[in-house]
């Protein structure tokens, strides 16, 4: 019994190291594997949108930070090209 | 920017400014630090911190999509589910057409390339001339 507890804990560990050493390689470095978990995971999401469902509609501010629009506004009966991001 | 620049007769751009990827204050990245880029801000708390970061990136890059601010509800980034960054195409009645995986693995903007290309055809660019060594 006792073999089998060490066995897994061995195997848990050994996995748990793989997993921290894999994403250090994505993130950048250990640190950024640590803050990439803590910070970016909570906020990424696969979405439920699919190719053929009805696009979203959501209010944005302009650059002068007075005129408010619907994206939806912005499709003039032709493709609407969508850039999601952020500066950093 | 050449995909805007090859189709924006074609179709519509909208750039949608949605919370940082890599502020100080969260997932920091060194490369932003460089004096080349020195890109160092906080996540924003207030509408108005939001709107003067995308102020700074349009003017310093000079960029020219039309561009949107995500309010501090993160709505926008919520309904189309767009951190860190992605890309989609919205048909002319309003439906997806092109869903583009998550950044920065699966931002792919060849592909949203290769659908207007294959909507309004392909825009050939002449090759720039080898530069001579001296």
């Amino acid at each position: 019994m006792n073999r089998i507890l060490l066995w897994t804990a061995i195997s848990v560990g050994g996995l748990l190291v793989l997993t921290y050493v894999g994403l250090s390689i994505m993130a950048g470095g250990p640190k950024d594997a640590i803050e990439m978990v803590r910070f970016a995971l909570p906020h990424m999401h696969l979405g439920t949108l699919k190719v053929g469902d009805s696009a979203p509609d959501a209010r944005l501010v302009a650059l002068d930070g007075a005129t408010r629009f619907q994206i939806r506004e912005r499709a003039q009966g032709r493709p609407l090209v969508l850039v999601f991001g952020s500066f950093t | 920017m050449q995909i805007y620049n090859d189709y924006k007769d074609h179709a519509d751009f909208l750039t949608v400014y949605i919370r940082e990827a890599h502020p100080t204050d969260e997932w920091r990245m060194k490369s932003n630090e460089k004096e080349k880029d020195n890109v160092c801000y906080a996540q924003p708390k207030t509408l108005e911190q939001r709107i003067a970061i995308a102020n700074d990136f349009t003017q310093r890059f000079k960029f020219p999509l039309p561009f949107g601010i995500d309010e501090m509800s993160n709505a926008a980034n919520d309904a189309y589910a767009a951190w860190p960054e992605r890309l989609y195409v919205v048909d002319e009645n309003g439906r997806i057409s092109y869903k583009g995986g998550n950044g920065p693995f699966k931002y792919d903007p060849k592909e949203v390339q290769a659908w207007l290309a294959k909507r309004y055809g392909e825009v050939k660019h002449a090759e720039k001339a080898p530069e001579k060594k001296s």
